[in-house]
């Protein structure tokens, strides 16, 4: 029980730094290459995919744990 | 209102020179050691002693409990595979949680308290994970960042390396934060109201220690264990 909570309370955190860290990394890509604001529209995207994408990897998690019983 | 804040480590020479963190760290680890130390006092003279379990509560007994609860925990997560994982896991979870616990001691701060500390366990973690999958799979590994089919590989290796960047960011700014908020929000409801009404707040500091302890293990066996994991892309 404590697990599960312990575990599913890490999500929100998830999404919402893996859009920062998309963010972080676009907007340096840009500030080194000059192509303002390419690379930060685009990183953006990347990083909200990644924060569904952890979200998709704990449902997975969750439906393998709902299985075992 | 920044003011130094009392602290037994000052009082101790060489200590008082180094940083709070990196001091009450030394604390943990001299504590941990000692601990050890009185746990397997005299094991090493008499191997036969391994085998017999001792009656009463001493610091082996106790020592054994924390360290098969630990196992148990890494074994449901990780499978078979499990102990492998048993050194670094149990080394960061113990560490972690004398660490939390330290905090609720007057006149000891949290070495977690400060993004150092948990930055340094989280990078360890980072880094590890990819030394085990390198281990494991070779340069194979490499696979795991681009997806099912390789010309998916163009969008798949971007998300896969913002997922892997945010693990250690999320690590160690979850566990600074819950520690540093929990100890600050104690300190204000301190300075409110002396009397009673903190003490909830250090129930649920108690509470944040376990739990955070848990998280931070939980995440890096989950880490592990898609490290070392065989390669499936079912969509």
């Amino acid at each position: 029980m404590i697990e599960q909570i312990a575990y599913y309370s890490t999500l929100g955190l998830e999404m919402g730094l893996a859009v920062a860290v998309g963010v972080g990394i676009g907007y340096y890509l840009d500030k080194w290459l000059g192509t303002r604001p390419w690379f930060l529209i685009i990183f953006l995207f990347f990083g909200i995919v990644a924060g569904f994408r952890s979200l998709y990897r704990a449902l997975k998690r969750m439906e393998r744990e709902n299985r075992g019983g | 209102m920044e003011h130094k804040g009392f602290s037994i480590c000052d009082m101790i020479p060489l200590l008082n020179q180094l940083p709070s963190h990196v001091a009450n760290a030394i604390v943990v680890i001299v504590f941990l050691l000692i601990v050890a130390q009185l746990g397997t006092r005299g094991l090493r003279k008499d191997p036969k002693k391994y085998f017999i379990p001792e009656a009463k509560l001493t610091f082996r007994t106790a020592g054994e409990m924390i360290v098969e609860g630990v196992l148990k925990i890494v074994k449901d997560n990780m499978g078979p595979r499990g102990p492998e994982f048993m050194m670094i896991i149990g080394t960061l979870a113990l560490f972690i949680f004398v660490s939390n616990v330290l905090g609720l001691i007057p006149g000891f701060h949290s070495p977690t308290e400060t993004l150092n500390t948990t930055g340094a366990c989280a990078i360890t973690v980072f880094f590890l994970t990819h030394y085990y999958g390198f281990r494991e799979h070779g340069i194979k590994y490499l696979k795991h960042f681009t997806g099912p089919v390789i010309w998916l590989a163009p969008l798949m290796v971007p998300i896969e390396l913002i997922g892997h960047f945010v693990r250690p960011v999320s690590l160690s700014v979850r566990l600074f934060g819950n520690i540093f908020g929990d100890h600050y929000i104690c300190a204000i409801v301190f300075g409110l109201v002396p009397f009673l009404v903190p003490l909830p707040m250090m129930l649920l500091g108690i509470f944040v220690a376990i739990v955070q302890t848990l998280v931070f293990i939980l995440l890096s066996m989950a880490y592990f264990s898609g490290a070392i994991e065989e390669i499936e892309h079912e969509g």
